[in-house]
């Protein structure tokens, strides 16, 4: 409870450093739009590289954004505490949880896609896997902390499968495809790239994700805000989200043009950004707004329990001290900028 | 030079032949060509004279900064040893500390921003500059300071004329080990948070498997550093001329 | 003030830094997610202590790491000293060898992480190499410079006696170069330690550098201070135990 009332205050070194810019800030306050929005960002092939790379986040809430190209969503949820981020821009839902449970001053305000087949248990061909039992003794690599490692476990849990029966080793998905190619391990949970490249080599898919969904694993990439920035320019918030429902529909309409912006804003062929796009499930804003997912206003959706469960399990994990309960993530959720954005 | 071009043909036979996959350590010319394309197309939005830039500049401000405030430091805590017996432990316990170990934290108190790069650095050179001093006034020849005092000189001029010259060519040698460590640690100075700098394009480009680009960072960064060392130890050669004559 | 021994001083700057961060804390100055008061300090350490982290004990975790230095360290000062003692003696092998050297010490061994694994995979091994790679250099040049530093007289008197050249190595040069190659490895030690986390991501599971690498993912910054203390006191005592050697062995050497 303690670290949950501190939580507002800000330290006092960063506030120290921050000073010059508070007061910079301060001189617009009234205008209600931001000088300058700090978004921490992963380069990946998303509609979201659309916005971004076409200035059309810029355009939606007025000012000029400073874009920090993030590595993990845990990277985030440090940027976002130590108040050098404003919007965090499709974290993992783990790390977001994680983020929640800790207090973090942040708000869940939209979702960019529901990761479903995206993220997949891809085993070598050779080592004839077919059924749970068949990992039993075998090396399965994934990012710890990312929503992949998040599925692993829950695929563990659910299939009765110890960590003593199965060695669960903690690489990046670069160093995935490395201890592959050596043949140091048998299995991997990861995203793409990474995932392309090891399927190409020796690899097949192992669907998990249809039973982990049912079973209330769902991992999906989110948009959160600090809300001390929310507070004070709520329209840049809601500009925000309209902009990324604008690349969005680009996208349903011509999956084609949205491809090949994403794949130069990515730094990849065409090809390869139109058959990453198509393994994401892209929640529209209206259906983000259902029970299904976050929730209208004043009502949190399924999501609340997706973390909820999320945090409970990385408390089992140690890895955060403690999570609060149910009511706190609905809490977290604020759909009123999205619904607000759909006009 | 000789060794050097062996090891390359070395290297490329090595690949060639097939003894590792080329797709993960590509052969010197692959590596060469990489390096062309980003001299002249840049990387990702950044030109690799601003990556180099960027990451010999942290280095420097990091080195700067360690040597500024470690160097005095060092030197009064090797006259005074109350003052060595306060602070000493919490140097000796800085020293082999990994600078990942309070990467976070230093992020989470300086922001994102090019502080908490520095901070990193600063650390990682300061101990060692601190060490080296305080090590190199001991081991000023106590003989020579009874003489410079019988012959009347006040303890500022000692500290001027007998132990900062007699400490300097130690010190030198604690420096070129503290660029040398602050130099190793740029990379994890550019983990997190940054968009510019040879340390991101190596570890940006392992993000997209590029393992040409890769090399071209590890070799750059390996010339950059060597290039330093060699920097340091001419300032060397002009500041402490009378090295090994004492 | 006369009264004041040394070891006052240490325990006076103890006690105020200590006092300074239970004041920190229990005034709430700082979220404890950024520096974690006294009392959560204590208790996940206790935590730690008694429960272990993720699959390991605390002193496994510690011994794990205690292991993988002393395999890395060890080999890279014994090869790095041999280096650099044929380094100095022979100018043309210094020639050949230097570059490498002078390359490898300022070389970030985070660029390099994803080589070792393609080149050594994700066991014991690849950690083992990176702090080898990291002592080497350091020794080496330690060496060289202490054999580079041996009066010249010396080895001439002892030729003029009729020594070979193996006896002049093993009687006259590496008996003087000893104390510069001892305050290498103790260098060596320090940057090794430093090097820990870097070599305990690589397919980690466990080790103290693991640890806190883990641990910093999730911003618990608890387990983040307990690890960096715990690093802390294994640096300070392999250092105290080098320093032991140091003084036996320079010793027995004649100096």
């Amino acid at each position: 409870m303690r670290t949950r009332n501190q939580i507002g205050r800000r330290p006092i070194i960063a506030a120290g450093l921050g000073l010059g810019a508070a007061i910079g800030l301060g001189r617009y306050a009234r205008a209600a739009t931001p000088t300058e929005v700090r978004v921490g960002y992963f380069v990946e092939t998303k509609p979201t590289m659309i916005a971004k790379s076409l200035d059309w986040f810029a355009d939606a809430v007025k000012a000029k954004i400073i874009w920090r190209e993030m590595s993990s969503g845990a990277e985030i949820n440090t940027g976002i505490a130590a108040g050098g981020l404003d919007f965090g821009l499709a974290i993992g839902s783990s790390p977001v949880a994680a983020g929640i449970a800790q207090g973090l001053g942040y708000e869940l305000i939209g979702m960019v896609d529901n990761i479903g087949p995206a993220e997949e248990m891809t085993v070598r061909t050779a080592a004839n896997i077919t059924k749970p039992s068949d990992f039993i003794g075998k090396k399965i690599a994934t990012p710890f902390g990312s929503t992949s490692h998040f599925r692993l476990m829950g695929f563990l849990a659910l299939n009765h499968l110890s960590q003593s029966q199965v060695t669960v080793l903690d690489l990046s998905a670069e160093q995935i495809v490395a201890a592959w190619k050596r043949g140091d391990i048998d299995a991997a949970y990861v995203w793409s790239p990474a995932k392309a490249e090891i399927l190409a080599d020796g690899g097949n898919v192992y669907e998990t994700y249809k039973e982990l969904d049912a079973a209330g694993y769902v991992i999906a990439d989110l948009i959160v805000v600090s809300k001390s920035f929310a507070r004070r320019y709520p329209d840049a918030v809601t500009g925000f989200l309209s902009a990324y429902g604008k690349a969005l529909d680009l996208y349903v309409s011509d999956p084609d043009k949205a491809a090949a912006i994403v794949g130069k804003a990515a730094g990849v062929s065409t090809a390869v950004a139109k058959a990453n796009l198509a393994e994401y499930d892209f929640v529209s804003l209206k259906d983000q707004l259902s029970a299904e997912w976050l929730g209208p206003p004043g009502q949190p959706g399924k999501f609340a329990e997706v973390l909820h469960g999320a945090a409970e399990f990385l408390v089992q994990q140690k890895s955060i001290r403690s999570a609060p309960d149910l009511a706190a993530f609905g809490k977290a959720i604020n759909t009123t900028y999205l619904a607000k954005a759909l006009g | 030079m000789l060794s050097v071009l062996l090891a390359l043909g070395a290297w490329q036979a090595i690949v060639v032949a097939g003894f590792v996959p080329s797709a993960l350590v590509p052969p010197p010319t692959a590596v060469w060509s990489a390096f062309v394309d980003i001299l002249h197309n840049g990387y990702r939005d950044t030109t690799l004279a601003e990556d180099l830039g960027a990451t010999l500049g942290r280095a420097l401000a990091g080195f700067g900064l360690g040597t500024l405030f470690g160097v005095p430091f060092g030197l009064w805590m090797g006259i005074d040893r109350r003052a060595a017996a306060a602070l000493g432990w919490i140097v000796q316990f800085m020293r082999p500390l990994p600078p990942l170990s309070f990467l976070v934290l230093l992020i989470l108190w300086l922001g994102l921003g090019e502080a908490s790069k520095i901070a990193l650095l600063t650390m990682t050179a300061f101990p060692i500059a601190v060490s080296a001093s305080q090590a190199a006034v001991r081991g000023v020849s106590v003989q020579w300071i009874a003489a410079a005092r019988s012959l009347g000189a006040t303890p500022r001029q000692v500290f001027c004329h007998v132990v900062l010259p007699a400490s300097l060519p130690m010190i030198f040698t604690g420096l070129s080990i503290a660029l040398a460590a602050t130099f190793s640690t740029v990379v994890a100075a550019e983990l997190l948070a940054a968009d510019d700098g040879l340390g991101w394009m190596v570890l940006s480009a392992s993000k997209f498997l590029r393992n040409d680009i890769i090399m071209v960072g590890i070799v750059l960064l390996g010339l950059t550093g060597m290039a330093l060392s060699r920097l340091l130890m001419f300032l060397d050669g002009q500041v402490v001329h009378w090295r090994g004559r004492a | 003030m006369k009264s004041w021994r040394l070891w006052h001083f240490t325990a006076a700057s103890a006690t105020l830094l200590f006092a300074l961060w239970a004041a920190i804390s229990a005034f709430g100055l700082v979220n404890s997610l950024f520096l974690p008061g006294p009392g959560l300090f204590v208790s996940s350490f206790a935590d730690l202590l008694l429960n272990g982290y993720k699959g390991y004990s605390l002193p496994e975790h510690v011994g794990i790491s205690l292991l993988r230095v002393a395999l890395g360290f060890g080999t890279g000062a014994v090869a790095g000293t041999l280096l650099g003692l044929g380094m100095g003696m022979a100018p043309v092998f210094d020639a050949f060898a230097a570059p490498f050297i002078e390359f490898l010490r300022p070389l970030p061994q985070l660029a390099y992480l994803v080589l070792l694994i393609v080149w050594f995979g994700i066991g014991e091994t690849s950690k083992v190499v990176l702090l080898f790679l990291t002592a080497l250099p350091v020794a080496a040049i330690a060496a060289r410079d202490g054999v580079r530093n041996v009066p010249r007289e010396r080895i001439q008197v002892a030729r003029a006696l009729g020594a070979n050249p193996v006896q002049i190595l093993l009687h006259v040069v590496f008996p003087s170069a000893l104390p510069e190659i001892f305050i290498g490895a103790r260098l060596a030690v320090g940057i090794v330690y430093a090097t820990l986390i870097a070599a305990e991501i690589i397919a980690g599971s466990n080790g103290i550098g693991w640890l806190i690498f883990d641990a910093g993912r999730f911003l618990r910054s608890d387990y983040v201070f307990v690890g960096v203390l715990l690093i802390g006191l294994m640096g300070l005592g392999l250092d105290l135990a080098l320093r032991t050697l140091e003084r036996w062995i320079v010793h027995w050497a004649g100096r």
